[in-house]
């Protein structure tokens, strides 16, 4: 986490040095280092959690097919724009509407977030740092420069990634899977790929279980202990999971079988209408940011 | 009485070397209510399998309503239609992200329409207290709701005999005595139920008839009071007496199944001497 905010301390000032004055630089700098330090801590470090935090959305309850729509259609436009104040913008929008109106704590959202922000930081550390001397350098280091072309794609890059990560998030934070599948299924994606996704995210809960299981077991037993135990335990472990894997895969066809299964999943879907609030919050949003994205292309 | 299921010197291997099953003979009519023993191994899963349709006989013959069934697809579809079968473990079997679309699996591969599949998975919600439960993922749920899941699985099926493949074994007491509570609603629906167990105790208070499986054969398939009067038979298979059939043996009265009986029977003696 600590390096984490070091690395946006960094970027923030690289990105912003010699645009704005000092003072206000630094301030940029505290902000982000200190909205981190508050709410990044508590890292999972684990997929799991997305899911349950989508069942438990307030936002779930709406219809699903309109939410994908409305990421897809604010990812495009996200991408589309030219000039970073727009997709910036959309990130603090999105990030607002899935913790406050989704009830989501903002801990939980940002240490979300910091997996994909470490990626995001360091390209932007590579765009905006140059190898070389330049004449129109802002900051030079030794052989590392800074050219304000440099930073003006670095801040476009970032303000899209983040934008984008937002949309997805809204999405995937506030739909659960089987959800978002049974959309694909009436856009009729080929049912392999669908069938393979249910089986894909069912399974992936158990073999997380077994293997939490299995490191618990190893761990009592001491088989952490010591660089070269744990690494001969690890892939113990490893082993272990594919060989129960494989038994497993066996007894979850069999109960397939039981219950009838001729090749094809099928489950009663809910059936959760287009509300009109969700079609006014999607109109609006979109609209707002079509008109920001063509006023700064302007 | 008319018996839904027979098997018929049925065996089944899972390799070439040694049969898990060998030669059963055994008939379930309706509304049975059977308790299946044997120690681990003993061939009880492979028979549950069998009596499902998950696994083909190698040699034998599975008869539903005095039918033949084939080793199609198709057929095996029909024993499954009539005979249900809830897994050991809940997580073999649990499937979808809700508890409603999990339960609906059955129904919709049974082929029927969407409005009655649904009525069906309501109804069997609302009869398992599972409906405030509807939108939750099965996988988050505890032990017993999970288990109640994977009955309702089965039950919104509407099969004539279910097979319950150790349904205690990994319950805590409530959940226990909840799992029986349920049990004795299917058995007033007039549904068939056959339960592997190692609780002797349980098998002693539930059933009517005892199957014992010992290393791959059937060998022993009677009333509750023959099985555990058969002291040679218990030792073989290792199993143990119920305590309540082994107090009313040491007080020399006849054995009673259920404690309320046996306290029942009790008050009565004390008064009589009295």
């Amino acid at each position: 986490m600590y390096l984490t905010v070091i690395l946006t301390v960094f970027v923030l000032w690289s990105l912003f040095t010699g645009l704005c004055p000092t003072p206000l630089l630094a301030v940029i700098c505290l902000a982000g280092a200190g909205f981190l330090l508050l709410f990044g801590h508590h890292s999972h470090g684990s997929i799991l959690p997305i899911d349950r935090y989508a069942q438990q959305s307030h936002l779930a309850a709406y219809n699903p097919a309109g939410k994908a729509a409305l990421s897809v259609i604010l990812l495009v436009l996200c991408l589309c724009s030219r000039h970073p104040l727009p997709p910036f913008l959309l990130f603090l929008t999105l990030s607002c509407v899935t913790v406050l109106i989704g009830g989501l704590h903002l801990h939980e959202y940002f240490s979300l977030l910091s997996l994909p922000a470490v990626f995001v930081l360091l390209s932007g550390l590579a765009l905006v740092w140059d190898a070389g001397t330049s004449a129109d350098a802002v900051v030079s280091f030794g052989w590392f420069v800074i050219t304000e072309a440099g930073q003006r794609t670095a801040r476009l890059v970032i303000a899209r990634a983040l934008g984008a990560v937002s949309c997805l998030f809204f999405l995937s934070l506030s739909t659960p899977m089987p959800e978002i599948l049974s959309v694909l299924r009436r856009l009729h994606v080929p049912k392999v790929v669908i069938e393979l996704a249910v089986l894909i995210y069912r399974y992936l809960f158990v073999l997380l279980s077994v293997y939490g299981n299995m490191n618990h077991a190893a761990a009592s037993r001491l088989g952490y202990d010591g660089v070269r135990r744990s690494i001969r335990t690890t892939g113990q472990v490893y082993g272990n999971l594919l060989a129960s894997s494989l038994r497993r895969a066996g007894a979850y066809l069999d109960a397939m079988e039981s219950r009838c299964y001729d090749g094809e999943i099928r489950f009663l879907e809910e059936h959760k209408p287009l509300c009109p609030m969700q079609v006014l919050f999607s109109v609006l949003i979109t609209g707002a940011m079509a008109a920001s994205v063509a006023l700064t292309a302007a | 009485m008319q018996e839904i299921l027979q098997l018929e010197q049925v065996c089944y291997s899972y390799d070439e070397h040694t049969d898990a099953l060998t030669d059963c003979t055994v008939g379930i009519g309706a509304g049975e209510r059977i308790a299946v023993l044997g120690s681990n191994g003993a061939g009880k899963s492979t028979f549950f399998l069998l009596a499902n349709g998950v696994l083909t006989p190698k040699r034998g013959k599975i008869l539903l309503d005095g039918q033949p069934v084939g080793a199609s697809g198709k057929e095996r579809n029909r024993l499954r239609r009539s005979v249900g079968l809830v897994f050991q473990e809940p997580d073999v079997q649990i499937l979808a992200g809700t508890v409603r679309q999990e339960i609906s699996f059955g129904p919709m591969n049974l082929g029927l329409s969407k409005q009655e599949a649904a009525e069906r998975v309501d109804r069997t919600m609302e009869q398992l207290d599972l409906t405030e439960y509807r939108n939750r993922a099965p996988q988050y749920l505890s032990g017993g709701e999970k288990k109640r899941v994977t009955l309702a699985d089965v039950l919104a099926m509407q099969p004539r005999i279910m097979l319950l493949d150790e349904p205690t074994a990994s319950l805590d007491p409530a959940n226990t005595r909840l799992l029986e509570q349920t049990l004795g609603q299917l058995e007033r629906q007039g549904i068939a139920l056959v339960i592997s167990t190692h609780d002797v105790e349980f098998a002693w208070r539930w059933a009517k008839r005892i199957l014992v499986f010992h290393e791959g054969h059937l060998v022993c398939d009677a009333a509750p009071e023959q099985v555990f009067a058969d002291a040679e038979l218990l030792a073989r298979c290792g199993l143990r007496r119920p305590m309540l059939c082994e107090v009313c043996e040491i007080l020399n009265m006849e054995p009673r199944r259920t404690m309320e009986e046996f306290r029942a029977a009790c008050q009565q003696a004390t008064e009589e001497i009295k």
